[in-house]
């Protein structure tokens, strides 16, 4: 049974957005979603950048009012 | 016209002087603080800063000792400043005394002599308002109970 | 008002002498009671490891007896935890005592799982314990040049590690005279050298006037150890001679046991700094799951804010501040250079440029850290 979980990373600068997704994902069992919150505009294209780069899914991105909500799915 | 062509430039060179002598100066200045720059080191930066945090640390537990504040009160008065001076003289004599008197041989006859000197009487006497004064001050401290 | 600390790291001590202070009249009253239960009786200066891995700190420069560092109302127990019973209001420790609190603090840091990471262990060199850090130092001794890759773990205490083992391994080399014999690589998880942004702007020309390779998005998967090979996640390798490692980390293993948190992270409200669900537990310092740095320093602003609000809910009855993010961190960027980050929840770091003044500052620190612990600075 996969899980969802929600990393709110907003108005964070360290370890900042991606790395709280890659430490949350570590924890995370193949076919968890996880969906990060960040005000981080960099944020946008540093995480499919990643996720594109070591294999797992990226399911949607969209901007709501001030915050990023990407959610990607774990895959291995 | 003499008058006002010579006054601007004695002044422009009176000027220079000064400006000189004030460059010399901030040159001296700059000098010293790159000096004592190159003469910091980790190891001086290191021991200070020690020194300092343990001073801190000190100076913060001796603050907080109230005993010890009550006693830098009393000891603020003259009076307190007078009378431990005076114990510390009279006994800076004392010793002088003692050391150049021979020992004593003891014995009533000895005891009978020094009953008649003026010292032993003053000595006495004042031992004996000390202990009045002690005693009723140790009770006054159980009264108030020693915590 | 019984007010139990567990752990007597940064955080817990911080925390504990700023009540200690506070509370002192409520404490001689017998109104409140502040105990402290931590795994050891000593008290270690973490930041000193990175000094002693290359030999400019001996060991037992980094300890000092944790009594000596406590207000003396504050009773102190060498009796680590080993059971939280949350619903009970209690705790179990080692020696089978039960501790009943009104309030809890959980400052219980986090540790090194190089274990993780197959082959890290036996791989790698790595500061992050004082043995580690003696080991390395030993081995970089050994070194005489070749290859040399650092690799950094998820998460991992003290950000800025990295960055100033890289900068310290260029010194300590060029020091030495074979700085042209060794080829540095360095390697890390994201999509640029560093996590802040704009310690990243200025390391990227640094590592590449100092010549410095580096490889972004490499989160380590696996070392080979017989061919000396480290292998990313992404699908890339790296040949090494030397491998240094800052390792992953987890909380520690009686918050995982006690199912606190995930990986030791105890669910923590990001400005009240309570623990989820539970307003009568405090959580700082390493252990939180908060997205912060985990530092000494944010353990110690983290700390004072705790103190202000357990010290003002004894007084009357509601606590009276918010953490804000805050975090300062020195930065040595090599040849006695140094800079710093200070940041909060809306203000992003702004770097200044590495000077001699902050290199001495952050010197002074390393001593002023035992007065810093009292609750003094």
């Amino acid at each position: 049974m996969s899980e969802s979980k929600i990393i709110d990373a907003c108005n964070t600068f360290c370890p900042g957005p991606l790395m709280e997704l890659i430490t949350y994902m570590k924890q995370a069992n193949v076919g968890d979603t996880l969906e990060l919150l960040s005000t981080d505009n960099g944020t946008a294209s540093d995480v499919p950048e990643w996720i594109n780069k070591v294999g797992h899914e990226m399911i949607s991105s969209e901007k709501v009012g001030e915050v990023w909500h990407i959610k990607v799915r774990k895959t291995k | 016209m003499t008058t006002q062509t010579e006054t601007p430039l004695a002044a422009t060179v009176a000027d220079r002087d000064d400006i000189a002598h004030d460059l010399e100066q901030l040159s001296e200045l700059a000098t010293l603080v790159s000096s004592a720059r190159d003469a910091m080191s980790d190891e001086l930066v290191t021991r200070v800063a020690s020194a300092l945090s343990e001073g801190i640390t000190l100076l913060d537990r001796l603050t907080r000792n109230e005993g010890l504040m009550r006693l830098l009160q009393v000891l603020d008065r003259p009076e307190s400043q007078h009378l431990l001076i005076g114990l510390s003289e009279a006994l800076g004599a004392m010793s002088r005394d003692i050391a150049s008197a021979p020992p004593a041989k003891g014995g009533i006859v000895g005891i009978l002599r020094l009953a008649r000197e003026p010292g032993t009487q003053e000595g006495l006497r004042s031992i004996s308002l000390l202990g009045q004064y002690w005693s009723e001050s140790m009770r006054e401290l159980h009264r108030r109970g020693s915590g | 008002m019984r007010i139990l600390v567990v752990g007597g790291g940064c955080g817990g001590t911080i925390l504990a002498n700023n009540l200690a202070r506070r509370l002192a009249g409520e404490i001689r009253a017998r109104k409140a009671r502040i105990t402290m239960l931590s795994a050891s009786d000593q008290h270690m200066y973490q930041p000193g490891l990175l000094y002693v891995a290359f030999g400019q700190m001996m060991p037992d420069e980094l300890y000092r007896d944790q009594a000596s560092l406590l207000e003396s109302n504050i009773e102190f127990h060498v009796d680590p935890v080993e059971e939280f019973q949350l619903d009970q209001d209690q705790v179990r420790t080692e020696s089978g005592k039960i501790h009943q609190y009104d309030v809890l603090v959980i400052a219980t840091g986090s540790r090194i799982v190089p274990e993780e990471v197959p082959g890290l262990t036996e791989g790698a060199e790595t500061f992050y314990t004082e043995e580690s850090a003696v080991k390395m130092f030993k081995a970089l001794r050994e070194f005489q040049g070749g290859k040399l890759a650092i690799v950094v773990g998820v998460p991992h205490k003290c950000p800025i590690a990295p960055v100033e083992v890289t900068f310290s391994l260029h010194d300590y080399f060029k020091t030495r005279g074979i700085r042209d014999k060794v080829k540095m690589k360095y390697h890390y998880p994201i999509n640029r050298i560093h996590t802040i942004e704009n310690v990243a702007k200025w390391t990227k020309p640094e590592f590449d006037r100092i010549g410095v390779e580096y490889e972004t998005l490499f989160n380590v998967k696996e070392v080979d150890v017989k061919n000396k090979v480290v292998k990313s996640e992404e699908g890339t390798e790296t040949e090494y001679d030397l491998l240094i490692s800052i390792p992953p980390h987890r909380g520690m293993e009686v918050i995982e046991k006690n199912k606190l948190g995930q990986g030791g992270w105890i669910p923590t409200d990001r400005h009240q700094l309570t623990m989820e669900g539970r307003d009568n537990i405090y959580v700082l310092g390493d252990t939180t799951n908060l997205p912060v740095s985990k530092t000494g320093s944010a353990a110690h602003f983290e700390a004072e804010v705790v103190a202000d609000n357990i010290a003002s809910i004894v007084k009357i009855g509601a606590p009276v501040r918010e953490y804000d993010g805050k975090v300062y961190c020195f930065i040595e960027a090599g040849h006695d250079r140094a800079t710093y980050a200070m940041f909060n929840y809306q203000n992003p770091p702004d770097l200044k440029s590495p000077n001699k003044s902050m290199h001495w500052f952050k010197m002074a620190y390393n001593k002023m850290y035992w007065t810093s612990v009292r609750g003094l600075l």
